[in-house]
């Protein structure tokens, strides 16, 4: 099962901060790679709101970017800057509170494995 | 991996500008992007043109320029927050100006000029300004943006006006007329209008405009139908003893003396 669009358009900005911080560097199209296979799929990053998201991120000034040329064509590398390291802690730390009152509010009982 | 050439990425990159992608950040970022799906899912001896014709249609909904379109909006927003912020800070600057300013007035001390001036200069080219800008933006309807851009004008003339009479500038009561003119026969009028037509709004438009013909009325009155300051005679010449003129009564010592009425 596929997660739906509008579940993950809230969280896209965490999953990307959450994922440069646990990989130095990383280009759009490992990102979308990486997503779909932590997530055996139930996670697909359309590239429609992945491009958006990370423009906006370099905006916010939270990831920085580096070029790399691969023969005639550019390929752009984002990490976190300073900034975006303290804003991933947040977001994460804001996330799992929200699934806490979520979990409680919809009277979901957690697994037990 | 499929071997992609410098034919094949020239071809993929004039289809992204003619399909309408213009920011050539995010051009680059979609060829590498196309170019990594190729590389790893065609196999050779595939048709190119046709595999790519496949993938770019995964990338967008109804037309690809929907990914500058989402970009651009959310650049954007990230930009008028920031000029949210700035039009808040100028606006407490300027009402932390006004209020040293006037207390510095009242108790004689000789930061009262720099910091009115300085509050009056605040609100007029840079709190205005900026909030004419956000709310040009978020207006959808022309005549709403016009009633704005007319408000926001008046708002400076005001400011100007004030800062006019402050310094004693030549030309002040020209400025403040001219100021009240717009204020009661366009910005009111257009207010009125406008709103009267929304029944939503009907009652708020007719109250707000009735206070906005009062307090114009009130100002002009104050100062247009009243004597000016500067025809006025100064307080020592007021004072100063006129022949003819009731001198009060005193006593041996120079006193002032109270007389009683039974």
């Amino acid at each position: 099962m596929t997660y739906s669009s509008e579940l993950i358009k809230g969280t896209l900005k965490t999953i990307v901060l959450k994922l440069l911080a646990d990989n130095k560097r990383m280009y759009g199209y490992e990102i979308t790679q990486r997503v779909k296979v932590l997530t055996l799929g139930k996670i697909q990053i359309t590239e429609g709101s992945l491009y958006p998201t990370l423009h906006a991120l370099e905006q916010e000034g939270w990831v920085s970017t580096e070029t790399e040329y691969i023969g005639k064509r550019v390929r752009k590398y984002y990490s976190l800057s300073p900034a975006g390291k303290t804003k991933t802690k947040e977001r994460v730390k804001e996330f799992s509170e929200f699934m806490d009152t979520m979990v409680f509010l919809l009277g979901i009982k957690p697994k037990t494995s | 991996m499929y071997p992609i050439n410098d034919q094949q990425i020239t071809y993929i990159l004039d289809d992204i500008r003619r399909r309408g992608i213009r920011m050539e950040s995010l051009q680059e970022s979609l060829l590498d992007h196309v170019c990594s799906l190729i590389e790893q899912n065609c196999k050779e001896g595939d048709d190119f043109e046709a595999f790519y014709a496949t993938v770019i249609k995964e990338f967008y909904k109804k037309e690809l320029r929907e990914i500058e379109e989402e970009t651009l909006l959310l650049i954007a927003s990230k930009k008028d927050v920031n000029m949210k912020k700035a039009m808040v800070l100028s606006g407490a600057f300027s009402v932390a100006a006004f209020i040293t300013g006037s207390t510095a007035k009242i108790l004689q001390a000789p930061l009262a000029f720099p910091a009115l001036v300085l509050g009056f200069l605040t609100i007029a080219f840079l709190f205005l300004p900026l909030l004419f800008i956000i709310k040009f933006r978020e207006q959808g309807a022309g005549r709403d943006k016009l009633l704005w851009a007319l408000g926001i004008l008046v708002g400076i003339l005001y400011c100007l006006s004030m800062l006019a009479l402050f310094t004693h500038f030549r030309n002040k009561a020209m400025i403040w007329h001219i100021t009240l003119a717009i204020s009661f026969f366009v910005l009111i009028p257009v207010y009125f209008f406008t709103g009267i037509r929304n029944p939503e709004k009907r009652m708020t438009t007719i109250v707000v405009s009735v206070l906005m013909v009062a307090i114009t009325g009130i100002q002009f009155s104050l100062t247009a139908l009243h004597p000016p300051v500067t025809d006025k005679q100064p307080s020592a010449v007021q004072n100063a003893p006129l022949p003819g003129k009731t001198r009060p009564l005193v006593n041996d010592r120079g006193k002032p003396v109270f007389v009683k009425y039974q």
